[in-house]
Order: C-alpha cells, then sequence, then structure tokens
C-alpha cells in the first residue's frame, strides 16, 4: 500500500508557522539564509542557534522529526567538518601521529557544521515541514508573477509543479500494480545479478512511461473541457493576503537577526 | 422549438499519420431537446466517445454543422461558453483530476472561467454538497474511491453552472454499486435541475434510464427509438455486440422454443414480459392439445461432480493486515478458508473493498498472510523456496492487463513469461503461437508492437502472455472490466474453454451475471470474511443473505422468480436467458427437460 505515503516530510499542524503565509515565509528563509551566511563569530552563532531553536520550537513539529530532516545531509555534514579540520593549517592544536590539527582549523570545521545545520534546519522549518507542496508552488507562482512581463512562464511552471504533485501518488501505485504483475510472470526484483535487474526494472519502466504519457494525453483534453486556457483571465480559489500576523513576524524576525549582526560587528 | 444540441450531416475523420485518415462519424445528423436524456450505445470503436467529443467542441467536423445552444461549434469565439455549458465526464477517473485536494479540483473549471474569488467558493461549497463530497473537500483526491472521483467530476462540472453533461464511458471503470450510485445522481440531476444528458455508454442497464437511445455502428447512427423501441429488435442489438434486458432476451428466446412471435413491444419491460410469456404459454398448450406439436427443449447442463476430486488449493483461516500499527490499519482479510477443487471453476464475488483482490494475491505469494495457511499444488505458499515454483504454475492476471505490456513485439511479451521460467526457444515458442491461437491473434499482429493493437487486441496479447507459461491453475481478476458486451463475453468465453481444457481456474469480478453464468463454486467476501461459499446454485439462492453482502440476485433468476405465482412448476434457480427459457416452457407445458448431460 503505498497510498500513505506524503510527498516531502510535512508535518501537519496550526502553529504560527505553519499559518503563516507561503511567500511571507519563502521570502523569510531567503532573509534567514543571507544572516546565517554573515554571521562569523562564535556569540552571535550562539545567539542565531537559539532563534532557531525557538522557531522550532514555535513550528510545535516534534525535535525528532526536524533532527531527522539532517539525516539525508549527515554525511556531507562529516566530511565537510573533518575536511575544513585537517587541511587548514594555523597554530597547532593537537598533533596525532601525521595528522594535525590547528586552531584555525577546528574554528572554521565547527563553524562550517553549525551553519549548514542552521541552514538545513530553517528552510525545512519554514517549507517543508509547515508548508504543503502544493502551497509552495502557489507562493512560486505568485513571487514569480512580476517576471511574466518579461516573458518567464510563472503559471505554466506552477501548473507543472502541481500537477506532478497530484500524479505522485497515482504513478506510485501504479508502478506497485505493474511491478505485481511482472512478478506474475516470473519478473524478479531483488535477486539475480545487475543485468538481470536492469533488464526486470524494464518491465517496469516501459508500461509506467507508456501509461503516463497516456495519462497526459487524456488530462491535456479534460482539462481543455474544464476551459482551460492558460494563465490569462484566470483568478483562483484561494487568494494569498498577507495577513497583520504575517507582518508582525517577519517584523520580529528582522529584528532579531539585526540584533545579532549588531553584537557581532560592534 | 430548437433543439439544444442540433447536430446535422456530420463527418469526422481522424488523420493518421502515413495511413488514409480514419472516419470516425459519418453522416450523422441528432437533435437533442434541452432537459432529455439521451443515450448514445455502441460498441468500443463505434464512433460514439468521437460525437461526444464533437459536441464539446474538443473536435470541429471535417462536414457538417454542430450547434450547441444556438452556438456553432467551428467558431472559435463559441468554444469555451460551449465547454462552460456542456460538461464532460470521462472514462478514467484519474486522468480528469487536476487539484491537489478535492476542493482545489472543483474550484478548476470556475477558476479557469475567472469567477470572482467569492462566487467560485460558492460554486465549490454547492457543487460538493450537491454530490455528497462536503466532508472530503480537503483530501487528497487519489484516496477517494473510483465512485467517488467520478462524482468528484461530476461537482467540477457543476461548479461551471452547465446545462449539459455528457457521459463518455463515465462508468466503465466503476463496480456495479459506485455505477448504480452515479446514476442516481444523474438521475437527479435530469429531474432537479432539468440537465440535459447525454450518456454514450455500452451498458443495458443505464440506457433504460433514458428517454432516447441512438445506437451507432461504424460512425453511423444505425438506429434510434426509445429504450424499449431499441432493445425490441433483439437481432440487431445483439449483432452490434450489446446487451438486451435479461426479461426481453427471455421472452424472445420463449418465443422462438415455442416456434410462435411477439408482438412489437411486447416484451419491452418487466412486467409486460411476464405478461407475453404467459399468453405465449397458453397458446402454446392450445396448440399441442389440438395437435401432435410438442416444443423441443434443449438439454440441461447439470453441474460437474465435485465428489472425490483433488484439491489444488487449501486456503485456512487466512488474515491479512496492511500497514497494521499505523493510523491507516485496515483488516483486509479476516480467518477466510476456503478451498479449490482441480479443473473447478470458482467465482469470487464481493464489492470493491471486500478483499477480493488481497485474497488472490496470496495465492500465489505477491503478499503473505500474518495468520493462517495457504497451500497451493500442496507447496507452502509463505516459504520463498516455494514462490517461484507456484508462481510459474499458477497464472495471475490483474485488472486491466494490458498495462503490463513492455516488449518489442506481441511475440516477444507473449514469451516472457515462458523465458523466465527457464524454457528455451524450441519449447518457448510452440507456446506463444498456443497461447495466441486460444485468444485469437494473428500472426501478423505477433510481429507488431503490442502499443500500436487496439484496446481489445492489448488485452488478449495480455491474457495470452500468461495462458503461454500454461498454468495449472488461472486467476483472473476482473478481466472483463472496461469491455464492451460483445469483448465481455468473448474473455469469459476464454474461461470457459481453458476449463474444459482442465485448467482450474478462479474468477473474480464484482459482476452476478458473469459469476452465475460460468462458475461452479461460489465464494461471497464481504468485510474480508467469507459470506457465503458453497455451489452457484445454492449460494443465490439464497436472496437474504446475498442481499445482506450488498449483492443482488442476477437479473435473469430475479425474473424468473417473478414468473413463480404463475407457474409453480418452476425451478427458478437458474442463471442464463437460454436455459431460463427452456425451464419456462417445460414448467408452463408439464414437460421434463431433456435428457442432461455433463459438462
Amino acid at each position: 500500500m503505498l497510498k500513505q505515503i506524503s510527498l516531502g516530510r510535512y508535518y501537519p499542524g496550526r502553529s504560527m508557522l505553519h499559518r503563516l503565509d507561503p511567500r511571507a515565509k519563502i521570502l523569510l528563509s531567503f532573509f534567514y539564509m543571507v544572516v546565517i551566511f554573515l554571521v562569523q563569530k562564535p556569540l552571535p552563532m550562539l545567539l542565531l542557534g537559539l532563534l532557531t531553536l525557538v522557531l522550532m520550537l514555535l513550528s510545535q513539529v516534534p525535535m525528532r522529526h526536524i533532527i531527522g530532516s539532517l539525516k539525508p545531509i549527515l554525511f556531507i555534514l562529516i566530511f565537510a567538518f573533518v575536511i575544513n579540520l585537517l587541511t587548514i593549517k594555523g597554530d597547532e592544536l593537537v598533533t596525532i601521529g601525521p595528522v594535525t590539527i590547528s586552531e584555525q582549523g577546528l574554528e572554521t570545521a565547527v563553524r562550517m557544521a553549525v551553519r549548514l545545520m542552521l541552514l538545513i534546519i530553517s528552510t525545512t522549518l519554514f517549507l517543508t515541514l509547515t508548508t504543503t507542496p502544493i502551497l509552495v508552488a502557489d507562493a512560486i507562482e505568485h513571487l514569480l508573477n512580476p517576471l511574466r512581463r518579461i516573458g518567464f512562464p510563472a503559471h505554466e511552471m506552477a501548473m507543472m509543479m502541481s500537477i506532478a504533485l497530484r500524479f505522485v501518488p497515482t504513478l506510485l501505485e501504479e508502478t506497485e500494480k505493474i511491478m505485481k504483475a511482472q512478478s506474475s510472470r516470473g519478473a524478479d526484483y531483488d535477486t539475480g545479478g545487475l543485468i538481470a535487474k536492469a533488464r526486470g526494472l524494464v518491465s517496469v519502466l516501459i508500461p509506467l512511461f507508456v501509461s503516463a504519457f497516456k495519462r497526459a494525453e487524456e488530462l491535456a483534453i479534460a482539462m481543455e473541457a474544464r476551459c482551460y486556457r492558460g494563465g490569462e483571465g484566470r483568478t483562483r480559489l484561494k487568494v494569498m493576503r498577507y495577513t497583520p500576523m504575517d507582518i508582525v513576524f517577519a517584523c520580529l524576525l528582522v529584528v532579531c537577526c539585526t540584533a545579532i549582526l549588531l553584537v557581532q560587528y560592534l | 422549438m430548437q433543439a439544444f444540441i442540433d447536430i446535422s450531416k456530420v463527418h469526422f475523420s481522424y488523420r493518421q499519420s502515413n495511413q488514409d485518415p480514419l472516419l470516425a462519424v459519418q453522416d450523422v445528423s441528432l437533435q437533442i431537446a434541452a432537459g432529455s436524456h439521451v443515450a448514445i450505445l455502441g460498441r468500443n470503436g463505434s464512433g460514439k466517445s468521437t460525437l461526444a467529443r464533437l459536441i464539446n467542441a474538443l473536435e470541429q467536423p471535417s462536414q457538417g454543422i454542430v450547434l450547441v445552444s444556438g452556438r456553432n461549434t467551428a467558431q472559435e469565439e463559441n468554444v469555451w461558453e460551449i465547454r462552460r455549458l456542456c460538461g464532460m465526464v470521462f472514462q478514467n477517473p484519474d486522468n480528469q483530476i487536476v487539484g491537489t485536494t478535492v476542493e482545489e479540483d472543483v474550484a478548476f473549471g470556475p477558476e479557469n472561467l475567472g469567477f470572482p474569488q467569492p462566487d467560485i467558493r460558492l460554486a465549490v461549497d454547492e457543487a460538493l454538497a450537491y454530490v455528497g463530497l462536503s466532508d472530503d473537500a480537503q483530501k487528497p483526491p487519489h484516496l477517494l474511491s473510483g465512485g467517488q472521483k467520478q462524482k468528484l467530476a461530476i461537482a467540477g462540472i457543476l461548479a461551471m453552472k452547465p446545462s449539459c453533461l455528457i457521459l463518455d464511458e463515465a462508468t466503465s471503470m466503476l463496480d456495479p454499486v459506485s455505477r448504480h450510485d452515479f446514476m442516481q445522481l444523474v438521475e437527479t440531476l435530469v429531474h432537479d435541475q432539468n440537465m440535459t444528458v447525454v450518456n454514450i455508454t455500452h451498458h443495458m442497464e443505464e440506457v433504460l434510464l433514458a428517454d432516447f437511445v441512438y445506437v451507432m455502428s461504424g460512425g453511423r447512427v444505425v438506429t434510434s427509438g426509445t429504450p424499449a423501441e431499441v432493445f425490441d429488435q433483439v437481432s440487431l442489438v445483439r449483432r452490434e455486440g450489446l446487451d438486451v434486458p435479461d426479461h426481453t432476451e427471455i421472452a424472445h428466446a420463449v418465443a422462438s422454443l415455442l416456434d410462435d412471435q411477439l408482438q412489437p413491444l411486447e416484451a419491452a419491460s418487466w412486467d409486460s414480459s411476464r405478461l407475453a410469456i404467459l399468453r405465449l404459454l397458453d397458446a402454446a398448450k392450445r396448440r399441442a392439445a389440438q395437435t401432435n406439436w410438442r416444443p423441443a427443449l434443449p438439454p440441461a447442463n447439470t453441474p460437474m461432480d465435485l465428489e472425490g476430486v483433488e484439491t489444488v488449493v487449501q486456503v485456512k483461516q487466512l488474515s491479512y493486515v496492511y500497514a497494521p500499527g499505523t493510523a491507516m490499519e485496515t483488516r483486509a482479510l479476516d480467518q477466510v478458508s476456503f478451498d479449490v477443487h482441480k479443473g473447478e471453476l470458482l467465482g469470487i464475488i464481493g464489492h470493491s473493498g471486500s478483499g477480493k483482490s488481497t485474497l488472490i494475491q496470496h495465492l500465489n505469494g505477491l503478499l503473505r498472510g500474518h495468520k493462517g495457511q495457504v497451500t497451493v499444488l500442496g507447496m507452502d505458499g509463505s516459504t520463498n523456496a516455494d514462490i517461484r515454483k507456484i508462481r510459474q504454475r499458477v497464472g495471475l492476471l490483474f485488472q486491466y492487463p494490458e498495462h503490463q505490456l513492455f516488449e518489442e513485439t506481441v511475440f516477444q511479451d507473449i514469451a516472457f513469461g515462458p523465458k523466465r521460467m527457464g524454457l528455451d526457444m524450441a519449447q518457448i515458442e510452440p507456446r506463444v503461437l498456443k497461447a495466441a491461437r486460444i485468444v485469437g491473434l494473428q500472426d501478423e499482429e505477433l510481429e507488431r508492437s503490442p502499443f500500436e493493437l487496439s484496446g481489445g487486441q492489448k488485452r488478449r496479447a495480455a491474457i495470452a502472455g500468461v495462458l503461454a507459461m500454461e498454468p495449472e491453475i488461472l486467476i483472473l481478476d476482473e478481466p472483463a472490466a472496461g469491455l464492451d458486451p460483445a469483448g465481455r463475453d468473448e474473455i469469459l468465453d476464454y474461461a470457459a474453454q481453458l476449463r474444459q481444457m482442465g485448467v482450474t481456474i478462479i474468477l473474480v469480478s464484482h459482476s452476478m451475471e458473469d459469476i452465475a453464468r460460468l462458475a461452479d463454486r461460489v465464494l461471497v467476501l464481504r468485510q474480508g470474511r467469507v459470506h457465503a461459499f458453497g455451489r452457484t446454485a445454492d449460494v443465490f439462492s439464497q436472496e437474504e443473505q446475498l442481499v445482506r453482502a450488498g449483492l443482488s440476485l442476477p437479473r435473469t433468476t430475479a425474473f424468473l422468480k417473478s414468473l413463480c405465482d404463475d407457474l409453480p412448476a418452476l425451478d427458478w434457480h437458474c442463471f442464463k436467458p437460454e436455459d431460463a427459457a427452456a425451464r419456462i416452457v417445460a414448467a408452463g407445458m408439464g414437460l421434463s427437460i431433456g435428457a442432461e448431460r455433463t459438462v
């Protein structure tokens, strides 16, 4: 039963972070990213960490779930840490055999790792954990809308994203069905050599592609039958409006971040 | 009064690459009045779907004129208003949903039309309430059932404030209960909202709901009239590969057994058919009293004797739970026990969600039970070592098997299974040719790409792919789903043929008629439990028990039962119209049915 899978790691909830306007969240996460890269010294870094912790608590998403989003980059994180630690030359801290760790190396490595972690946590917190993918798509359309004047297909892009999201579960279900059907005919996806496995994959991918194309064709006709003719003159059921909460939250975040940066430069 | 839809002398042909254009609609003229319910009936490829697209301005006629509410579909500026006026529900529920939530999908049409936001909200809420999906407004559409998805499609159209609904085989992928539900919704729309309905279908039961019927064949309208007038032409309707109502068919069969004639429209309705049969019997009795004429009755079939026959499948106390320990936990099978004898045809029947598909996947090791035992051909269905061997001897044909085709040629696709069994080419080729012969594929078709074949041919190729493995047990999951009556009869014929060849067959279906016609024994599933299990005649004679499982008597049986008051000697435990006629004549004339033959 692949029906239960959810795309992304959206964690359903009604917290303040969930209810913020998705456009505000996209813009704020960009802003936060810049701040993360501007912060250099340990104290402001610590303050920024605390601020992120507050955001984590505000989201009401379980800590374990948030930390879990670091898993995919764990390898990169460790790799970057070790490389920085070992390659940056400076005042010697400890020497173990041929390996020398410098003070500057340790500092850069820690800064790098903390930055990466803050970056991942803040963006997943704003975008993946508290915003559904479809809202992200909508928000991107709205934000890119001004670019339409220079011919950027903002509406088309958003429509493509939302249709893709709509069909992911359908195609997953279909994949499962096809695999079962081919297994019944003797196809084997688990055992056998590399070539046998690749061969098995072909028996799934070809029918899947054929059906996806057929679906695309039928969907296009169904959309036309429902008077779809591109983004021109189209209205929306859900209109995005910034609320006072968005403004207050954005102001607070900007003030906090500015304060942290002031601590660093003063 | 001007007709709402006015089609006059329309021709349409599809352009085909490097072939002559395909003439899909030829010289069709018809008028549909506002507020009427019209059915367009025809087999696959008769041009009926093309006609729907012509009405909706998705295609423009190559000759002739299509007017919708006085607007010419060929004029660019009319297209959007025509599409708003005539909403269209398509065949595949999944491929017409655009939105990621139910509510957003309904809003799609009004959004395209540029309705102001408050109006969209209102239209969406009203439409969802009308089709009964208000509680599901925030759900992602893939969690809806097939029937709900089609209702969602209707809601999406209603939100555009249309005056006509075109159903393009909208129910052909639904089970009988959802189909009934769906058609009831359509009927309500006709009556409450004066909606014009054009239903393009091959389902005889749906056509009976219409005010007027056009039958299409080869792109032309071959006959038209009220449903009663159309179905009275039994031989024409049959020739077009379509079904006629059981009561009409039985009355006609009785007339021919008695060498007599029916009056025009005499067998049109259920009641009039009953009276017609009684009239024919009276006349025949008088004739028999005066002359030495006696009707010749065909021999009756006796069911296969299963006493002492080897058991090939043994299922004991099988339970299966989907996603155990999560919020989505569902008990799909609950202590299911049954057996299958060698050479029999076992029918498995039940609603969508009753556990049929889950059950059959246990029979070739695609799923393993959490509790209980599955023994297939003496092997244990839960050990890895045996599963490969089981899959070679048990063929499982899924619903819409044409979706599994993938090889470059039909021949290679059919050969896939045998090849995986480790056979060499010398053994494979005769198997492929034999399987292709059973399903009626020509040699030249074997060299073509499976994707070039027509829908019906693809289904045949997929069936051949399983047959070429020469399974001892063949499991068919809704093998006739989505086919027109002629296609359905053909596939069910293969099942009967294979059974004659000694293959044990397990047929899963939600059609009472198909199961009743073919099965030796029937297993009725309800909410994952065995609701009834036994000989077909025994199971289908317990009407109350069937009704409790949400099923009804096969139509033929129900009609026979209604004749019992007048013909006390009538044995109504019968499921085939042709057998039913013989029984009626035997009971009415005091004859016994001819020498019994065993199958």
